[in-house]
């Protein structure tokens, strides 16, 4: 997609620096305006060229690492041309040097993305989230149906019309299936939809309450919880129903959340006195208790890159967004809010706090609404 | 944080469960367990019948009232017994199959809403089981935080949502 790239370290040096430093310790900041880099956007010149400035400007936005200024006064200055369905994008200085340069094909939206991934990773050394995709419930009708966006909440399109209750949803890593808990039954039962063709099947439909379902890395089979035994359990089904049984308790276990390898699963599970959070062999054992330092400790979702889990935590009677660091780091509460969900740049998480959906970059604590106006949002998932 | 007193204190069919169990003793750090039994924690569900859910014409929601729980727990209440005794009996003297419907209160996050919703159901269904009711007329699904019976965020609210309803299928 990129036929030419040249970069100039210029100006840019100073950031990559600090950006390196934040990627090692990851600390909660007090976030100054100088942290972000500046740019000027000149429209995008072309047919299509105000459509792709949209999404260009909306996907930079988002992302919490750039602020806008008039061209004459920012570091750097974005422009590009689009014709015959190609985007020749530039990002440069005043003296003219060219700090990003390439060329993009697609779509409109997609070839924005791709300019705005380049733009990302070339300036800030991180791996670019544009074009990636997120679900989430939403009461909209009346009723709460499934929705799929892009991750700064353009593109968004109501996937499902049960007119029942729809929730729970979980797109496999690829962004082409996705899983949900709907009612339409009278049953909680998980459904998978094939969202390149539109096809739909009731895949996991047993005894009691199906739902919660997670995709597997491999997006080949769905973690979730079953009561068909007689009490919620966790359990991995292939996606033709099968279902293997890993947690044998008297207790209360949901959300589980897959290691990046597979090979393990974290989830909340309740005793006597407040959920917390397990590890487990995905293949099944015995869970083992994670201390977080927090009494009540639900909907756990382990990052891309296998370092942390952002998770739910009461405190105060209220509920708030926390991430564990599983490499020593401890715990940190960032939001107030519930449900986080990691980008693929294991960096951004997209939560919902009173019906709107955010998107925050955990490392500066900067937040944006992505989804607002759709009734309640809730339940977010995002591809990775 | 009563509520985990409550839980840990009336929770009968799972004090049954616990003691019928002796190779559950294997807790883990902070209570995980583990057990070669696929009946720990309860009585396997019944197939559902066609035809037949919670919100469908032929079933019965309002001949037993609702039975209540305290925050967080799915432990039943002595306050619910005489409810729970005569829905016991009238499925000893009856063919009818019943469907155990768990709800919570707005608090909380949805998914783990909806399984508390699932145990309190099937903590209805093992105190049936227990005094005499047949697990295979005894279904259970979990609304978790939806359909509450008072939309209104207060203590009042919240303790009238967190119950189990009876659907008798006729």
């Amino acid at each position: 997609m990129i036929l030419k790239k040249s970069i100039l370290a210029i100006c840019l040096l100073a950031f990559s620096c600090a950006s390196a430093a934040y990627a090692a310790d990851a600390p909660l900041i007090t976030v100054s305006k100088s942290d972000t880099i500046s740019l000027g956007m000149q429209p995008i010149s072309g047919p299509d060229g105000g459509a792709i400035s949209k999404y260009l400007e909306s996907d930079l936005a988002a992302t919490g690492y750039f602020t806008f200024a008039s061209p004459g006064s920012a570091s750097l200055i974005v422009s590009g041309q689009s014709s015959g369905g190609e985007l020749d994008g530039k990002v440069s200085d005043h003296s003219g040097r060219s700090a990003v340069a390439g060329t993009y094909n697609g779509d409109a939206h997609a070839r924005a993305d791709a300019f705005a991934n380049d733009i990302i990773q070339t300036l800030t050394g991180n791996k670019g989230i544009a074009g990636t995709r997120i679900a989430f419930a939403a009461t909209r009708t009346g009723r709460k149906e499934i929705y799929i966006a892009d991750f700064d909440g353009s593109d968004v399109q109501q996937l499902t019309h049960d007119n029942s209750i729809s929730v729970g949803p979980s797109l496999s890593p690829d962004g082409r299936l996705l899983a949900y808990t709907g009612y339409k039954s009278g049953y909680a039962d998980i459904y998978l939809v094939n969202l390149s063709t539109g096809s739909r099947d009731r895949i996991i439909k047993y005894p009691g309450t199906n739902s919660g379902a997670a995709f597997s890395p491999g997006g080949d089979r769905i973690a979730c919880t079953l009561s068909k035994d007689g009490n919620p359990e966790l359990y991995v089904c292939g996606l033709n129903g099968s279902a293997h049984r890993l947690t044998h308790t008297p207790g209360i276990e949901s959300s589980p959340t897959w290691s990046p390898n597979g090979d393990e699963i974290i989830y909340s599970y309740d005793d006597h006195g407040g959920p917390q959070l397990y590890r487990i062999s995905s293949s099944g054992g015995s869970g083992e208790h994670i201390s977080t330092g927090f009494g009540y400790c639900t909907e756990p979702d382990w990052s891309p890159d296998g370092s942390k889990i952002a998770f739910n935590v009461r405190q105060n009677g209220s509920f708030a967004v926390a991430i564990l660091d599983l490499r020593g780091g401890g715990t940190r509460v960032v939001a107030e809010g519930e449900r986080p969900v990691w980008g693929p740049d294991s960096r951004h998480i997209i939560f919902s706090n009173d019906g709107t959906l955010y998107l925050m970059d955990t490392q500066s604590g900067r937040k944006k609404a992505i989804i607002s106006g759709l009734g309640r949002a809730s339940e977010p998932t995002w591809a990775h | 944080m009563t509520s985990k007193l409550v839980r840990s204190t009336v929770l009968l069919s799972s004090i049954l469960l616990l003691a019928s169990c002796a190779n559950m003793k294997k807790h883990g750090s902070g209570g995980g367990y583990g057990s070669d039994s696929d009946t720990v924690g309860g009585t396997p569900l019944p197939e559902r019948q066609d035809g037949v859910n919670f919100m469908s014409d032929n079933v019965d929601k309002h001949q037993f009232p609702p039975v209540h729980f305290a925050y967080d727990s799915y432990a039943v209440s002595p306050d619910d017994e005489s409810t729970l005794q005569s829905v016991a009996q009238f499925l000893q003297s009856n063919q009818n199959t019943i469907i155990i419907a768990g709800f919570t209160d707005e608090r909380g996050t949805p998914e783990y809403n909806r399984a508390l919703g699932e145990s309190r159901a099937e903590a209805v269904r093992d105190y049936l089981v227990h005094h005499g009711a047949d697990g295979g007329k005894l279904q259970t699904v979990s609304f978790g935080a939806e359909m509450p019976v008072d939309p209104a965020s207060d203590e009042d609210a919240w303790a009238k949502n967190r119950r189990a309803e009876f659907g008798v299928v006729k």
